[in-house]
């Protein structure tokens, strides 16, 4: 009895405070947890716009979709489906992420509606070396993915960065970021790929 | 402790203006170097994490100075630590709702304003020892010191690595038809370094003068 009056009397300021703040934290949540979502969903949906100008909105097409990243992890994404203003479906986009230079690289990546080539892909979040890695959101290195078949894809140091195929020519100075980009696109599509086939979304115009 | 019927005649003056010169948080006192480090690359991701700390400066000094009576000595660090981050989780929070693309730039060093010790030495220094209107002067002083030293860093090294200041071109940018070639190490770790320690050594120079003068 003696213990537990003294716990009290020694931390009730700390149990107190802990309550008080547990709720000013919760109170800011709730007020400020669906802007946050909404400013995530609209830049998900201004990437995956840029990449596939047909799509009027994007519908979610499945939920939940278990990714292999290996070494035992796994990655749960969305996989969103890009729809006309007619109801036509024009593609696929959905989030994917790997490991960069400096960080986390954290992608939209869009594919045509039939899952043959690749539609782009957007930066959503990326801290790679300024005047370096952060070369993979300009266009010379992005533009390298447009039409390019959704299959595995190949890094090369030297090559023809304006030909459409598997090839993708590394940044001069950034191999690594450019190794990374490419690395989370070969993860992710084959087994979404694979998860939209089994479930047989593809070629679905519905 | 500090009340009102004995407070020094220019104890509020002293206290602001220590933060901005004589107890300059970054280049007299050398704390929080990570973020002067790490958000410094351009002005506004600098500003930004200045605002964030003010804040959290303000918030926790002026609940550990109520508080500062029933403090038990030996769980006073885990008081202000439950203080200083239940203000930056708000303030992250903040950030996420209202301004998105500099909480991605920002990423980390806003959660990691946690273990800044500018706020944590405020709370133990000042905060726990003096009253509120003296707690709320002192975090705003050490507040603009620290956001006003971030931005001089950050402005030194943004106009070299892209000729800009808050993204405003002051150099005309060799590309462009004009005659600066961006120093793209400014904006990189060693070019953080590097401003930092010339920086220091101004403001070493110049207090030594003065002491002279004085």
């Amino acid at each position: 009895m003696f213990k537990i009056k003294f716990f009290f009397q020694q931390s009730w300021l700390l149990i107190v405070a802990s309550f008080f703040f547990g709720l000013l934290i919760a109170v800011a949540n709730a007020a400020w947890q669906g802007k946050i979502l909404q400013n995530e969903e609209d830049k998900f949906n201004n990437l995956a716009g840029e990449m596939l100008p047909e799509a009027a909105s994007f519908e979610t097409a499945l939920e939940e979709v278990e990714v292999d990243l290996g070494k035992g992890k796994q990655k749960a994404i969305t996989i969103k489906k890009a729809v006309a203003d007619d109801g036509r479906c024009v593609g696929w986009a959905f989030k994917c992420e790997g490991s960069g230079f400096a960080d986390k690289i954290k992608l939209v990546l869009a594919v045509d509606a039939g899952f043959e080539k690749l539609k782009g892909f957007g930066v959503l979040a990326s801290n790679e070396t300024p005047g370096f890695g952060d070369q993979i959101k300009l266009p010379f290195y992005r533009n390298q993915f447009i039409g390019a078949p959704a299959e595995k894809l190949v890094l090369s140091k030297t090559g023809d960065s304006e030909k459409v195929d598997s090839e993708i020519v590394a940044i001069s100075g950034a191999t690594i970021s450019s190794e990374a980009v490419v690395h989370i696109v070969n993860t992710f599509l084959p087994q979404i790929k694979n998860q939209i086939q089994t479930k047989g979304l593809v070629g679905n115009d519905g | 402790m500090t009340d009102k019927s004995t407070v020094p005649a220019g104890l509020y003056k002293d206290t602001l203006l220590a933060g901005l010169w004589r107890e300059n948080p970054v280049f007299r006192l050398l704390l929080g170097m990570c973020p002067t480090l790490a958000v410094t690359a351009a002005v506004k991701p600098a500003f930004t994490m200045g605002c964030c700390v003010i804040f959290v400066l303000l918030c926790s000094n002026i609940v550990v100075s109520l508080m500062r009576n029933l403090l038990k000595p030996h769980l006073r660090i885990l008081m202000f630590t439950l203080t200083i981050a239940a203000f930056v989780t708000i303030a992250d929070l903040f950030l996420k709702a209202f301004q998105p693309m500099m909480s991605e730039v920002l990423g980390p060093y806003v959660p990691l304003i946690i273990v800044n010790c500018i706020i944590i030495c405020r709370a133990e220094a000042c905060a726990s020892k003096n009253g509120l209107i003296v707690s709320i002067v002192d975090a705003v002083g050490m507040g603009i010191g620290f956001t006003l030293s971030l931005c001089v860093l950050a402005s030194v090294r943004e106009l070299l690595s892209t000729g800009a200041i808050f993204e405003v071109q002051i150099l005309s940018l060799l590309k462009e038809g004009g005659w600066f070639v961006p120093w793209a190490a400014m904006s990189m770790p060693v070019g953080a370094f590097i401003t930092l320690g010339l920086l220091l050594g101004l403001v070493n120079l110049v207090s030594k003068k003065g002491q002279l003068k004085g």
